[in-house]
């Protein structure tokens, strides 16, 4: 299977990097305590108000610290852009292959990577620091999964939404940035949405950036059940269908430049 | 000097010929930060203060320190993006001409989209000024900031040369500087007594983003400093600015082309 082959090789590929990677987890990690600190800092003495305790925010900026690293840092536009400016990508796409597919299990390959040499890694090191969530009931384990999966599949369709304008636009390091911003904001990744103020914590969860980190960590917080997932799972089934078009008016639409 | 400014002013003519790609990637830069600021401010609105910060107080720690950074990315890319010399082996090419290298290096690109990066930090210290107007001393805070913003770009500037020189035997530095960079400055940004007592010390020494604002600021804002830490600031940022440059011409001693 060719995909299987892709996501294979590119594990590959990053592996060659494994030591930068783990000297980057080190940044990872200190964001991570950041983090924690503000919250304790903030929670403590004021816990009663909160739905929130300083342990659950600990657990919460925890796990969302690994799971950074399989849900928004992602290639920029999976490196579609690349492949528009040096025209690879008519050759690519001429392939009798689903681009959306060849792009996306490229990019599993280094999700697959990242689960096992920057998310577990990191994951374990604030086990043993500050301590680790393990959800009680048997159930959440495979509801956290599919959870992770989900935001997994609605990332590489933010991002490969951004790659494949590059078709029209070429430059997308703007609209990267802008996504990235989003993702971490309206994603809950320093604030939990339901503690956003008025309105915005409410409609914040209506939009598909909640999904990406949000809606996973507080299912495996055990806060949400899987009914949180139905929205994430919409919003990625829409970005599916829109991209799979999209991927077809490019075909047509596409200009090599000095390709 | 007038070298200096010669290829500096090169520099910046040259970039102001893409007059809307600046301001469009200032303006991107600027909101970006907003954001992370406003969720600070979400936390802050909802739970009132973080071991006895405000917002207006942790805001004028967070203005100096993201106004530092962006300074820093402004005046010096080349250093921020020095890999590229390594890898590329473009370095070999500023080590025969007759200026020293991290002369040419600060004089041959400026990064104006930062200045977005800057005006987000200036703002959100005017309305911290303005919130703590009503109840602190806010005009020694406001005359010691062109100090702050000096020492800040000094210190932030000598992590950004020590984590550049490494790449003499590393080769590959992005992966170092999101521990020596971007999470100390992110930790400067709030008080570091809600630190625990190891980061603490990692920040007070070995990468000492504290006394960007944290340490002049406790001062200020009366939260128990004495009026040294005014000068304990552009004290150390003085000395950890000579370190960087040892460090530097001892890498340059050390470098060996890759050949290319």
């Amino acid at each position: 299977m060719v995909y299987w082959e892709l996501l294979i090789k590119n594990i590959k590929v990053q592996f060659q990097y494994r030591i930068a990677h783990m000297i980057n987890n080190l940044g990872s990690l200190i964001f991570g305590f950041i983090y924690i600190a503000i919250w304790v800092g903030v929670l403590t003495g004021k816990e009663e108000g909160s739905p929130y305790s300083a342990t659950d925010m600990t657990h919460y900026m925890a796990y969302g610290q690994a799971l950074l690293w399989m849900t928004i840092f992602l290639t920029p536009g999976l490196g579609i852009p690349n492949r528009v400016r040096n025209g690879a990508i008519s050759l690519e796409m001429a392939r009798p292959v689903s681009y959306f597919t060849y792009t996306a299990a490229q990019e599993a390959g280094r999700i697959i990577y990242n689960l096992c040499f920057r998310s577990i890694p990191i994951l374990l090191i604030f086990a043993l620091t500050v301590g680790i969530h393990l959800p009680t009931n048997p159930i959440s384990y495979l509801w956290m999964t599919v959870a992770a999966a989900v935001a997994i599949w609605l990332s590489i369709n933010l991002h490969y939404l951004i790659g494949i304008s590059a078709c029209w636009t070429y430059e997308i390091s703007g609209a990267h940035f802008m996504i990235v911003t989003l993702l971490f904001g309206l994603g809950g990744q320093l604030v939990p949405l339901d503690l956003l103020p008025g309105n915005l914590g409410l409609w914040a969860q209506w939009l598909p950036f909640a999904g990406v980190l949000y809606t996973p960590v507080i299912i495996y917080l055990e806060k949400a059940g899987m009914e949180a997932l139905l929205i994430p799972v919409l919003w990625a089934s829409v970005l599916t269908l829109f991209n799979l078009w999209l991927t077809g008016r490019a075909r047509r639409k596409l200009e090599i430049q000095g390709g | 000097m007038k070298l200096f400014f010669t290829l500096w002013g090169a520099s910046l003519r040259s970039r102001m010929q893409y007059k809307g790609n600046f301001l469009f990637s200032s303006f991107t830069y600027g909101l970006i930060m907003a954001v992370d600021f406003l969720m600070l401010a979400a936390i802050l609105l909802r739970f009132d203060d973080v071991m006895g910060w405000t917002i207006y107080e942790v805001g004028y720690l967070y203005g100096i320190a993201s106004a530092s950074m962006s300074l820093y990315r402004l005046l010096a890319p080349e250093i921020h993006e020095f890999e590229r010399y390594m890898v590329e082996g473009e370095f070999d090419s500023l080590l025969i001409r007759p200026v020293p290298p991290l002369t040419l290096l600060l004089t041959r690109n400026l990064e104006l989209s930062r200045i977005g990066g800057v005006v987000q930090g200036i703002a959100i210290l005017v309305l911290s000024l303005h919130g703590l107007a009503a109840t602190t001393h806010w005009l020694p805070a406001l005359l010691y900031l062109p100090v702050a913003f000096i020492s800040g770009l000094i210190i932030s500037f000598a992590l950004g040369l020590i984590t550049a020189t490494l790449a003499f035997w590393t080769q590959r530095i992005k992966d170092f500087q999101a521990f020596t960079l971007y999470a100390p400055n992110n930790a400067a940004s709030y008080p570091m007594s809600i630190y625990p007592g190891w980061l603490k010390w990692i920040l007070f020494t070995v990468l000492p983003v504290a006394f960007i604002a944290y340490v002049p600021a406790l001062y200020l804002l009366d939260k128990g400093g004495t009026w040294h830490n005014l000068w304990v600031s552009p004290a150390v940022a003085g000395v950890f600015l000579w370190i960087s440059l040892r460090f530097w011409r001892f890498g340059i001693r050390y470098y060996h082309s890759t050949g290319s």
